[in-house]
């Protein structure tokens, strides 16, 4: 593959973090380090119950503690059904919820809110707040939900956009490409594996958390934990019911998201709760309400059948997915949808495909968006399957993805067929450097030597397995991002976007991808970020959007800033903007070797002559959603007599295009495989029969620590996508498809059990090699 | 939020203090050496902290292949000390450092360890296979074996007493313990310690105890009457895993099912007895 290798500044190179200095030495900067005189405090009071409808409540004994100052529940809030979900419009997700229900639908539902002076007085109150409850019988699987005669989790009359609510099913979709029946009845070889995954929690570490305030001209405030804040601001206005020129967002720095920040969830209670007293309101989640109350993945369950010419070479795949959304259905069509458009593009040899499945509401907590949005779940049995296939045909597994895997300038129907809730938009995959990151990490694993020959040491069997995903790059015809790049009179330059910084380092990289076409180095130009005041909008962080189409912008408004200085410069110098050069803080003239600093520039535009400001603002929206690409190499040993599954070494080699700041490309690979081997071994909520989540501690449930992770090796494969800023593509989503299926091959390739169920827990593990006989 | 109705902190100077200020609470005073159970486990109106972590009950203090340890030695200072590396074959280090993660050990206590008793705790089962014996002081002074301790009311006992020794016997041999958790930093789903001394390949005593089961960590008699005047091997170690297997009580919690448990506490058994055969050796 091509890779440009022309000299560059800003690109490329691992600056120090934006937002580095001020977070290692504990400024405050997060959401909650606010603090502001007079401030209450907001609680939640959770339902107890999976499914039942509230009879009556009795606010007065809760209103008499003293320090109460409001108490909000359905009785006395506008009824105005939204969704949570933090999405560009047309909202793709059903409006099924309201701010407090008669109805609540899972164990932790909303049933009221208090806001007082101390934070005891607003517990004391929740205990006092008598509900009446009419206790309904609940659904606690999909497969219940689906069931004849199952109890219909939505019935309000005034819900919209449900698939079918009688039978409970949120979204539905089925799009079929050819004949998969026949291709796969007359393929020579099929494979088939089902594959699921349970209820985990993003963990993200700071929980979500908002501070609502009203400002000297009685404008609300909503500073705020949040992915979205330009969603948060239309979302908002309309459940509260107030102007939105009458609110501003802001987003400080977060301590992670992870999607399950893509969701309105605080933000308009604590809106609410300061809108009736008048004072600022501050509310944050327990670890407890953010495992139950917030989002979660979608437990899912994906079977994927395949169809192959003796050469391995894809004719057929069905992919049939089962998801369960709980109460809600925020991202329930679109996380669906994900599980086919971001993974059957990858093996686009295939002629006949179909993709199709539900998503239904049972009476558990609510699943929303979480990093890698369904394709994680795609992937686990779409690897797996491919782990299959190989295996029946003799076939080194690497070799056959090698076979099938799309390749640039090729296409597939899917990009087109299947998007956002939607049809997608048809693209041309223009990058692609999977072959390379296959070649690269067999490599570096040892691949050939360690699949040929096992390796045991007492109990302990070692193997060795892969996986290959691809994700996007922001949603094609949803997405738009803007940028205002300015100027200052010293030569400085201050760019604000309405983009997202998560912790991911999006401040960061937008400053190199301007500072790149200025000519400046990084600490030239000051971000500031994700203020709805002051920022341009954006549709926010998530999709693997903010580098492609965040970045896209800023560097678009940075062509037109470096044109403008050109012009200044050029009228200074006597010559025309065609001979000027922008490079190492000054304009230079080939012509005649003359020079501008950056300085002069902005002082001669500021205060000398032709006065104007220095400044432009770009937007760009997203017509095309390029994939980046990765495979996975990981070697496991697995103790054949307690089933413990150790991950010895994870290889994961990604195709991001150019990376902007490789380390922090590194650094979101690696986090993702950690989270990802997360889920292939530990992370799984436990529900009582009641409905209840009976593990919402990290006490009884494990997500990996450093003593945990093993050796982690991300190796970032170069390649240039030509639509990209700087040649850039997503990379903050792809490592979490990874592990699953590559850890599940792994054993297979240990000790000849297939793990379909996530976690791979010792006891899982265990019985499935005393089912083998092993 | 947990411990909001305390009202007043108190540092302790002797245990006579801390007794005293213990009884004038009646119920409402709770002593604090890590602190790491009182904030985890709510419910308890707790109106008084009483700090006894200087009373000068932190030590670690090994001779003669005893070991004493002081009840409010952080599991950290007894895992760094020299004299549990010398001690019974280094098995309380291999426990340690088995115990959740280093920032909990820098607070928790052995006394805690030992007061808390969780069932699904590492140390617990360690302490009984070791024959470790408690002091206290409450009305009057007290021992006794903590294995004893554990099958009687000792809740009740600490609530109205210090606890401020634990002492280990000296063993000729060496002990070992596994351990299965989910994660580096899991409680267990199922632990083991056994200990062995041999006389010329053939074994003189043993001591096996098995926890998490999901109860609290208890020997097996009939496992360690297996073993003495056995030749030792990997035969015996199979053999008695196997029965292990056959007898030990287990049973299904969220965390793991029986039938899991029961295999895996054969498994664990067997290679405890390995690896301290293996160290007792030499």
């Amino acid at each position: 593959m091509a890779v440009e290798t022309r000299k560059r500044g800003a690109v490329g190179q691992n600056v120090t973090k934006v937002d580095g200095p001020s977070l290692v030495a504990g400024k405050p900067v997060f959401t909650l380090d606010l603090d502001l005189p007079g401030t209450l405090i907001g609680k939640i009071l959770p339902s107890p119950h999976a499914h039942a409808e509230i009879v009556r409540i009795d606010t007065s004994e809760a209103e008499a503690v003293p320090g109460v100052r409001a108490i909000l529940h359905f009785g006395n809030v506008p009824r105005v059904p939204y969704t949570t979900a933090g999405q560009g419009w047309p909202e793709p997700s059903p409006y099924d919820t309201v701010l407090f229900d008669r109805k609540v639908r899972f164990v932790g539902d909303r049933v009221a809110a208090v806001a007082a002076e101390t934070e005891e007085a607003a517990r004391e109150a929740l205990g006092k707040i008598r509900v009446e409850y009419n206790v309904l019988p609940a659904v606690l699987s999909p497969e219940e939900a689906l069931a004849d005669g199952a109890p219909v989790v939505h019935d309000e009359p005034d819900a919209e956009g449900i698939y079918d609510a009688r039978k409970n099913i949120a979204a539905a979709v089925d799009i079929p490409v050819g004949d998969v029946e026949r291709a796969l009845a007359e393929a020579p070889v099929t494979v088939e594996a089902a594959c699921e995954i349970p209820y985990s929690q993003h963990c993200a570490i700071e929980p979500h958390c908002v501070l609502a305030y009203f400002d000297e001209v009685g404008r609300l405030v909503l500073r705020t934990s949040t992915q979205v804040p330009f969603h948060v601001r239309r979302i908002v206005a309309r459940v509260v019911g107030l102007d939105p020129a009458r609110i501003r967002v802001v987003k400080p720095r977060i301590g992670g998201g992870f999607g399950s920040k893509q969701e309105i969830l605080l933000e308009p209670v604590a809106a609410l709760l300061a809108l009736r007293t008048g004072r600022p309101v501050r509310m944050a989640y327990t670890r407890e309400e953010v495992f139950v109350s917030s989002r979660t993945r979608h437990p899912m369950r994906v079977a994927v059948r395949l169809g192959a010419g003796n050469d391995g070479v894809l004719q057929a795949v069905d992919m049939e997915v089962l998801s369960n959304t709980g109460a809600y259905g925020t991202h329930a069509l679109t996380v669906l949808s994900n599980v086919g458009s971001k993974t059957l593009p990858l093996y686009n040899k295939a002629r006949h495909l179909r993709f199709h499945g539900k998503a239904v509401y049972t009476n558990l907590p609510v699943a929303g968006a979480y990093r890698g949005y369904g394709a994680t779940q795609g992937f686990f049995a779409l690897e797996v399957a491919m782990d299959k296939l190989a295996e029946r045909l003799r076939m080194d597994p690497v070799e056959l993805r090698r076979r099938n895997h799309i390749r640039a300038g090729e296409t597939s129907p899917i990009f087109e067929k299947i998007g956002e809730g939607r049809e997608g938009t048809a693209q041309i995959v223009r990058s692609c450097a999977l072959e390379e990151c296959l070649r690269v990490g067999a490599e570096r694993i040892g691949w050939k030597e360690k699949r040929a020959r096992r390796r045991e040491e007492g109990p302990w069997a070692y193997g060795v397995g892969m996986s290959c995903a691809m994700q996007g790059s922001g949603i094609t015809g949803v997405d738009m991002a803007a940028a205002t790049l300015v100027m200052q009179d010293d030569g400085s330059f201050r760019l604000l976007v309405g983009a997202t910084d998560l912790g991911t380092g999006s401040d960061t990289i937008l400053a190199q991808i301007a500072a790149e076409e200025l000519g400046v180095p990084v600490d030239r130009v000051l971000v500031y970020s994700s203020d709805t005041d002051f920022t341009p909008f954006d549709t926010g962080a998530y999709a693997s959007s903010t580098t492609y189409v965040s970045g896209n912008a800023v560097l678009r408004a940075a062509q037109e800033v470096r044109w403008q200085i050109l012009e200044v410069a050029g009228a200074a110098l006597g010559e025309p903007p065609e001979v000027l050069e922008l490079s190492g803080g000054a304009v230079e003239s080939r012509r005649s070797g003359r020079r501008l600093t950056l300085a002069e520039v902005g002082h001669r535009a500021t205060y000398v002559t032709e006065q104007r400001q220095i400044a432009a603002t770009a937007s760009f929206a997203c017509p095309e959603s390029p994939p980046p690409f990765a495979a996975f190499f990981c070697e496991v040993a697995v103790d054949r007599e307690t089933g413990v599954v150790r991950v010895e070494r994870f290889v994961a080699a990604a195709d991001c295009g150019t990376a902007i700041h490789p380390k922090g490309a590194e650094g979101q690979l690696e986090g993702a495989v950690l989270q990802g081997i997360g889920h292939a071994l530990y992370e799984e909520m436990l529900f009582a029969k009641s409905g209840r989540c009976v593990n919402a501690s990290f006490f009884d449930y494990k997500v990996p620590s450093a003593l945990d992770a093993p050796r982690i090796e991300a190796i970032l494969v170069p390649s240039e996508e030509p639509t990209g800023p700087w040649g850039a593509k997503s990379i903050s989503e792809i490592g979490i498809n990874g592990p699953l299926p590559a850890i599940s091959n792994a054993i297979y390739h240990a000790v000849g059990v297939r793990m379909v169920r996530a976690p791979f827990t010792p006891e899982r593990v265990a019985a499935a090699l005393r089912l083998q006989g092993r | 939020m947990r411990l909001q109705g305390v009202r007043r902190f108190h540092l302790a100077r002797d245990v006579e203090e801390a007794l005293s200020l213990l009884s004038a609470y009646d119920g409402r005073g709770a002593l604090l050496a890590g602190g790491v159970d009182l904030l985890r486990v709510p419910g308890r109106e707790v109106e008084g902290l009483i700090d006894i972590t200087r009373m000068g009950l932190a030590f670690v203090d090994g001779a003669g292949g005893r070991l004493r340890v002081g009840a409010t030695t952080t599991l950290t200072e007894v895992l760094e000390s020299p004299d549990t590396a010398h001690y019974a074959g280094g098995v309380l280090a291999e426990v340690l450092r088995a115990v959740a993660v280093p920032p909990l050990r820098n607070m928790a206590t052995l006394g805690g360890a030992v007061v808390s008793a969780h069932p699904w705790a590492d140390l617990p089962t360690a302490l009984v296979a070791l024959g470790a014996e408690a002091r206290w002081v409450g009305d009057t002074e007290g021992r006794g074996s903590v294995e004893e301790l554990y099958q009687g009311e000792f809740r009740g006992l600490f609530r109205k007493a210090v606890l401020t020794e634990i002492r280990f016997p000296p063993w000729e041999g060496a002990f070992a313990y596994e351990k299965v958790g989910r994660s580096a930093t899991d409680i267990a789903l199922l632990n083991a310690c056994c200990g062995l001394g041999m006389d010329d390949g053939t074994i003189a005593w043993a001591r096996v105890a098995v926890g998490a089961r999901p109860e609290r960590g208890e020997r097996l008699p009939w496992a360690e009457e297996a073993l003495v005047g056995q030749k030792a091997g990997p035969a015996l170690w199979a053999e008695v895993g196997r029965l292990v297997e056959s007898k030990v009580e287990v049973g299904d919690d969220r965390r793991a099912g029986g039938t899991w448990r029961r295999h895996t506490a054969g498994v664990l058994v067997a290679r405890a007895l390995a690896r301290a055969a293996e160290k007792a050796a030499g």
